[in-house]
């Protein structure tokens, strides 16, 4: 039986040896030999008892670690994890000891774990040297998308720009092209030539890069008539195959360069060829079908799920999930925390799911899960809440700073809504999208009246965008009464849109879907312009009045917004005093630091700054004081009741003092009716705007009514 | 004859290996073998009339494969965060090494800027380079591949072991 067991042991390629003296490091060999073990311990005989010392410094770092087991009343054991260990001979032993206590009996097991050893290192070195190569990849990519993108944001006039831009692209160790808005016309670098090269063999004419990108696109992505309708940049893997011989692994980004209109002037397209870094992985099946930074499947893994269960035919719901803004995080927090974010999310999803569910890593900030056993919408919204509800706590960087996200959820039902991967793909997709209107969490069930509602959202901003061109947009003021005159020494320029068919539309009708569309700098340029001939056009007829336009969250973190104010005020020779910014509390905790400059940069030249529906967001007070403001605006909601809600006059009167003591005025919005004025009056608000004076008005009649006030 | 016992920490593929092979063996390979676990090497060195005898605890680097094992650092005399300079965010990683190796000892630390022959993806200013002197008792530019600032570094930490 002895025998027996020694000739198992020297197949494991173990050692046994009994720990006589825990103190001294003392031990006698009691089973298993071998060369690697006389290797190892030359100067132990079978039997005899030898120290542990400065000869094998890891083993005997590790006996501090193994006297605690040893010492300990209860059976255990202990690894030391993975050792290289050169003997005298300069061989090198690949070893791991495992110290036990089993019934009175102290034990160290030394085990040669070259097998072991050679395995983990090879999957290891593999996967490191992916996780390498995609770092600079990445890195690659970031810089010249950062350069490009400021380089053709410059003004045209700039000198040199055509010079550089030619360098930066030519010298790119990888394929960049520069397409036009419908892809006739391209530039492309030596390195695009060089990867789509399709060799002299090939009679017909070989296609150009741009092109052979878009089909592969058109072929292998459904969302890719989501991204081209919706002018949407995109970043992922695509396999080029062009028999006899080409097959190659391609990491494509997509972004498209914006106009002022929203219009895409040019596409740039990066392409490297990752072949090599494909090979690699697909020599670990593991890796090939897992994602590197969450450990979760990947999309190839996602997609092959898909099949076999759609194969199957048993019902599920789709489930795609797109972490709005993350792109502004990683701006803000940097990219290593933008990683963090993703491992933590992909940590929360996956321990609020069940385990017949599947989920995987199908896009930079984009995951999708198959519930499966689910076919109904009441089970997949229960399952879908228990996601929102792990993913709302906060989340913290690596400087205990805490943020909290939001994300978009489009889901789609098998086989109800679609019957083929690509189908089901294009839905939540197209769903998620759809969900992304504003910061918050979102679900967007795939329906039909959703995609007429998105197909409603793209006419409409082509007919502003024709708006703009047209000139269809109005501007309507609205008086503000200063109470201690009881005149008009104010007005709020409101916009209007003139539509040629429908008539006048309400800005609550179309001011989102320009911000979403980012039209919104336009037309906020083509207020703040028209806003700026008004008050000189009032100003030359003797009236000393203010006006005050709103500003979107956009045009507080446009880069160009002061340059262009400040040139629209000396085009019309206006005292800057006359004009006034309106922001709401939301753009001001946002984008603090955006907010900060621009008002601080306004207020310098002259023009005053008011905060826009006070009370109604986020109410951080801290910002009051730290910004430079001058009008609080409390929002109609709260005087609408004032006059029977005592809550609402404790706030506004709270409202009013705390505002009086940081030095700013007051007006108060949506004044009705005597009652309310009466009570605001009474309580020292310092302007009021509302019907009882006057609704909004054109120009000429509020020229009238100054008029009359005269 | 005194022995001390130096760690090398960082993440992966920044140049532990190589750097104790440089300064042991005086020789650099261009194939990137991953170290598994851990390896120790020793060298001797005189210094100011002492025989000390340098234990390098040359460690797997740190990343999602193998998390950090504060245990290794039992009885360290020293450490040294090895960072590569092609690469922003081994040095991110080497410093959050550093504040897990600080929660386990204060013994003295030596910041390695490794592959200085390539061009750096990242440039410290003033302040930065200031702010993490302070985190570290010395701070080289090394390179493993041309020799530049290898023994200069051991012999300074060790010349730091010696007075403390």
């Amino acid at each position: 039986m002895t025998q027996l067991l020694n000739k198992v042991i020297n197949a494991l390629e173990q050692i046994i040896l009994e720990v006589i003296d825990t103190n001294t490091g003392t031990v006698k060999w009691v089973e298993g030999d071998g060369e690697w073990a006389i290797d190892l311990f030359p100067n132990a005989g079978n039997q005899q008892a030898f120290a542990i010392n400065e000869e094998t410094p890891f083993l005997q770092d590790f006996l501090f670690d193994a006297t605690l087991i040893w010492q300990a009343a209860e059976n255990g054991k202990l690894r030391s994890g993975l050792w290289t260990e050169t003997t005298h001979t300069n061989k090198e032993l690949y070893l791991e000891a495992i110290a036990i206590k089993q019934d009175q009996h102290n034990l160290l097991v030394i085990t040669n774990q070259r097998e072991d050893f050679e395995f983990q290192q090879k999957t290891k070195q593999l996967a490191r040297e992916v996780l390498l190569s995609y770092d600079r990849l990445f890195l690659k990519n970031e810089y010249l998308h950062t350069r490009l993108l400021s380089i053709l944001k410059q003004p045209p006039e700039q000198s040199n720009i055509l010079t550089t831009l030619t360098k930066v692209i030519e010298n790119a160790e990888f394929a960049v092209l520069i397409a036009s808005s419908d892809f006739s016309t391209n530039i492309e670098n030596s390195a695009a030539i060089k990867l789509f090269d399709q060799g002299t063999l090939i009679s017909s004419q070989p296609s150009r890069p741009i092109d052979i990108i878009l089909r592969l696109m058109q072929n292998q992505l459904p969302e890719y008539e989501r991204i081209l309708s919706t002018n949407s940049s995109w970043d992922g893997e695509l396999c080029w195959i062009s028999p006899p011989s080409t097959l190659k692994w391609l990491k494509v980004a997509f972004y498209p360069v914006k106009n002022k209109l929203n219009e895409v002037e040019n596409w740039i397209i990066f392409a490297n060829d990752i072949s090599t870094i494909k090979h690699l992985i697909q020599r670990n099946e593991q890796l090939a079908l897992q994602d590197m930074l969450t450990e979760l499947p990947n999309r190839f893994s996602f997609l092959q799920m898909l099949e076999k269960h759609i194969a199957a035919k048993q019902p599920f719901y789709l489930l795609y999930i797109d972490i709005n803004d993350f792109r502004r995080h990683n701006e803000f927090y940097g990219h290593d925390q933008g990683d963090k974010l993703l491992i933590e999310l992909s940590k929360r999803i996956s321990a609020v799911v069940k385990t017949s569910d599947f989920i995987a890593r199908v896009g930079g900030d984009e995951f999708a899960i198959m519930l499966n056993n689910i076919d109904n919408q009441k089970a997949c919204k229960i399952a879908i809440q228990r996601i929102i509800d792990s993913i709302n706590k906060p989340f913290h960087t690596k400087k205990s700073e805490s943020f909290n996200i939001s994300i978009s959820i489009g889901a789609a039902n098998y086989p109800h809504d679609g019957q083929s991967v690509e189908e089901l793909m294009k839905f939540v997709d197209l769903s998620a999208y759809n969900g992304k209107k504003n910061r918050k969490n979102s679900v967007q069930f795939y329906s039909q009246s959703m995609k007429d509602a998105s197909h409603h959202l793209i006419i409409v901003e082509q007919n502003l965008r024709q708006a703009i061109k047209n000139n269809e947009f109005e501007l309507y003021l609205q008086p503000i009464i200063d109470i201690k005159t009881n005149r008009i020494n104010k007005a709020e320029a409101l916009i209007r849109w003139n539509h040629p068919e429908k008539g006048l539309i309400n800005p609550d009708d179309f001011i989102p879907i320009a911000e979403k569309s980012g039209l919104i700098i336009a037309i906020g340029e083509w207020v703040i312009s028209r806003t700026c001939q008004m008050a000189k056009q009032i100003c030359d007829l003797g009236f000393d009045i203010k006006i005050s336009m709103n500003l979107s969250p956009s045009q507080v973190t446009d880069n160009n917004l002061f340059a262009y104010l400040s040139t629209c005020i000396n085009d019309n020779k206006i005292n800057p005093r006359l004009l006034e910014l309106e922001v709401t509390e939301g753009v001001l905790v946002d984008d603090y630091s955006a907010a900060e400059k621009l008002l601080s940069n306004v207020r310098t030249i002259g023009m005053s700054v008011s905060v826009d529906d006070f009370g109604t967001g986020y109410s951080s007070l801290s910002y009051l004081k730290k910004l430079p403001l001058d009008f609080l605006k409390i929002d109609r909601s709260f005087i609408k009741e004032i006059v029977a809600d005592d809550n609402d006059k404790a706030i506004v009167r709270a409202v009013i003092s705390m505002a009086h003591n940081l030095n700013l005025c007051v007006t108060a919005e949506g004044v009705e009716t005597k009652e309310q004025l009466s009570f605001l009056v009474d309580n020292s608000c310092n302007s009021v705007q509302g019907y009882i004076f006057s609704r909004p008005i054109k120009l000429d009649y509020f020229i009238k009514l100054l008029h009359e006030q005269k | 004859m005194i022995q001390k016992k130096i760690c090398l920490l960082g993440a992966s593929s920044v140049g532990k290996t190589s750097l104790v092979k440089q300064f042991v063996e005086g020789i650099f390979s261009e194939k990137y073998l991953t170290t598994i676990g851990v390896k120790i090497d020793k060298k001797t060195i005189f210094l100011e009339n002492e025989e000390i005898q340098l234990m390098l605890w040359d460690m797997e680097g740190n990343d999602t494969y193998n998390v950090f094992q504060e245990r290794y650092l039992r009885g360290a005399a020293g450490y040294i965060i090895v960072v590569d300079q092609t690469r922003a965010t081994s040095l991110h990683e080497g410093l959050d090494i550093h504040t897990l190796v600080r929660q386990v000892t204060d013994c003295p630390a030596i910041l390695a800027i490794n592959k200085s022959d390539l061009p750096a993806t990242w440039n410290m200013d003033d302040s930065e380079n200031k702010s993490y002197q302070n985190l570290f008792d010395l701070q080289f530019s090394t390179s493993a591949k041309t020799g530049s600032n290898v023994e200069e570094m051991f012999s300074a930490l060790a010349k730091l072991l010696l007075r403390s």
